[in-house]
């Protein structure tokens, strides 16, 4: 099932609602939003939806054991055995085939691929599941003794396929005690339907202007169409992942969840460093506290640590060496950045920071869109002309003029003009912020509708969310 | 012994950030020295174990909230 899909935004999530605000105790809640979030994820993995209970099942009495062995050896054993099932289980599912390719190439033999299925969501809720475990070792949070308060964190449907990563310190108490007020329900509603927005009338639309731009060989793009698709495919991505996070933010604040904000705007960044400030925050957040500062690299560990945090992100994104190459990629940029200092960076001037890493970010969507290096080669030489390319074409100019209104309607949407509306309108006269409610509450009905007669007119189209993938 | 401690560690940060001007205190944290990000954040911790000669542990390190608790750490193994 997906977000941006009939079904879900009509039948099943309005059922949802139904049932939730229905009873008035939070234990019948939170059996309502249990038994929604296995639907969810069954209509998708109809099967490794055991396998998903079970691993919740097993990070549940390890947990238990690291707290009843507290101060021995063996609560350590435990934190152990729930840190190598849970990434055992990741390598598995997401790695055994880009590990056999890379043994075949290296050793030439011919050892079969085994085309193991990814099942649905499980980057996300092994991240959930080993920042729980990690916190209840480090006494960060205290253990949780319920198992259906554990499952419903984990399984928890609006963030469960596609992030954000949602700490289980962010949520544990909600789980007990939550209320939506009528401001959560009013921002959780305008929130879902933005994110719902981003993705089917900006990403979607991004990506035909994306094809037509790269068309079927990218070694036949012209210049102007290889730059204007890279831009266009950074924001497909953007509002694509966005959009995501906007929704299932929205969603749990209209349970009473407050999950922490997942992307700041991050176009606007003046480093590539605050590029990934503000890109999928709760990946960063998470790799800094449970990985960052690792303490296995001795002297070297600043340089070292920064490396092996890229790499990691790379590889998180995808089995390919595209994918490691892209998050290297950013970790060189990142360790220039340290080196000249955050003090000698402000000093240069903001135009020359903005062209700067913007170039960086455009090149390395690039590298991250092309998983085959023949292509990838391509993209750099299209960009620089080597491939003997017309600066453009009759087909960039057909695939440019066909779609300039979304293209700079999607640029415009990169800048954080609601965040400054709503500053401007927050402390302003009782009059001017309910007449900012009712313009809010148009617009937002406006998109729905506009939202609701693209779904139903693309119905038999496949849209699914990139992050979906991972 | 919490002033001495509070003295060298007031070196290091001037050290580690290249900034003579800075004074921490108790309260001090990230968010009162621009420069203080996570990977600082390590040349920082690596910075104070050799001057005080003791090993944090990643917990410490990830969990830290201001100069006090550092300064609690330092007190308790040194």
């Amino acid at each position: 099932m997906l977000f941006a899909d009939l079904f879900f935004m009509f039948a099943f999530l309005p059922l949802c609602f139904l049932f939730y605000f229905m009873f008035k105790s939070i234990k019948v809640k939170n059996c309502v939003l249990i038994i929604f979030s296995m639907i969810f994820y069954a209509s998708g993995e109809p099967l490794k939806i055991f396998m998903f209970i079970f691993s919740i099942a097993i990070n549940y009495y390890l947990g238990l054991w690291m707290d009843k062995a507290r101060g021995t050896k063996i609560c350590k054993f435990a934190l152990w055995l729930a840190l190598i099932y849970n990434i055992g289980m990741l390598g598995v599912f997401k790695y055994t085939d880009f590990m056999i390719n890379n043994i075949n190439g290296i050793f030439s033999t011919s050892i079969p691929l085994l085309k193991i299925a990814l099942p649905l969501g499980i980057s996300f809720y092994t991240f959930q599941i080993l920042s729980y475990i990690i916190d209840v070792y480090w006494e960060k949070v205290p253990v949780q003794k319920s198992f259906h308060k554990l499952l419903l964190y984990i399984s928890l449907f609006p963030q469960l396929v596609a992030g954000p990563i949602v700490r289980y310190q962010t949520i544990a108490e909600e789980i007990d005690d939550r209320k939506t007020t009528l401001n959560d329900a009013f921002e959780g509603f305008v929130r879902l339907i933005i994110g719902l927005s981003k993705k089917v009338l900006l990403a979607n639309n991004l990506n035909v202007l994306v094809q037509n731009c790269f068309g079927e060989n990218i070694s036949q793009a012209s210049i102007t169409a290889t730059w204007v698709g890279v831009i266009a495919y950074s924001m497909q991505v953007y509002f694509d992942f966005s959009g995501y996070s906007d929704m299932a933010i929205g969603i749990g604040r209209i349970f009473g969840f407050h999950f922490d904000e997942n992307f700041r705007h991050p176009f606007m960044c003046r480093s590539i460093s605050e590029f990934w400030q503000r890109w999928h925050i709760s990946l960063g957040t998470f790799f800094r506290d449970y990985l960052l500062y690792i303490p296995i690299f001795g002297k070297r560990r600043a340089i070292l640590s920064l490396f092996l945090v890229w790499f990691t992100t790379g590889l998180w994104h995808g089995a390919s060496w595209n994918y490691v190459i892209w998050g290297l990629y950013f970790g060189v940029f990142i360790f220039i950045e340290t080196k000249i200092g955050k003090k000698n960076l402000k000093k240069v001037p903001t135009v020359l920071m903005h062209i700067y890493n913007k170039l960086v970010i455009l090149i390395g969507f690039g590298i991250f869109k092309f998983e085959n290096m023949s292509n990838l080669g391509n993209f750099f030489k299209n960009l620089v002309g080597a491939n003997s390319n017309e600066l453009i074409n009759n087909i960039t100019k057909d695939a440019i003029s066909s779609h300039i209104y979304i293209f700079i309607i999607a640029l415009i949407a990169c800048f954080p003009i609601a965040t400054y509306l709503k500053k401007r309108f927050e402390n302003s006269n009782p009059f001017s912020n309910s007449i900012a409610v009712v313009c809010v509450t148009v617009f937002a009905i406006l998109l729905l509708m506009i939202d609701t007669t693209v779904l139903v007119k693309t119905f038999s189209s496949n849209n699914p969310f990139l992050y979906w993938n991972f | 012994m919490a002033d001495k401690i509070i003295e060298r560690l007031n070196e290091v940060f001037q050290n580690v950030f290249d900034d003579e001007d800075i004074t921490v205190d108790r309260d001090t944290t990230a968010d009162d020295i621009e420069d203080w990000d996570s990977l600082e954040h390590i040349r920082l911790i690596a910075a104070v174990e050799r001057e005080f000669g003791v090993k944090f542990t990643m917990k410490e390190v990830s969990s830290m909230k201001n100069v006090g608790e550092m300064i609690d750490i330092i007190a308790e193994r040194g």
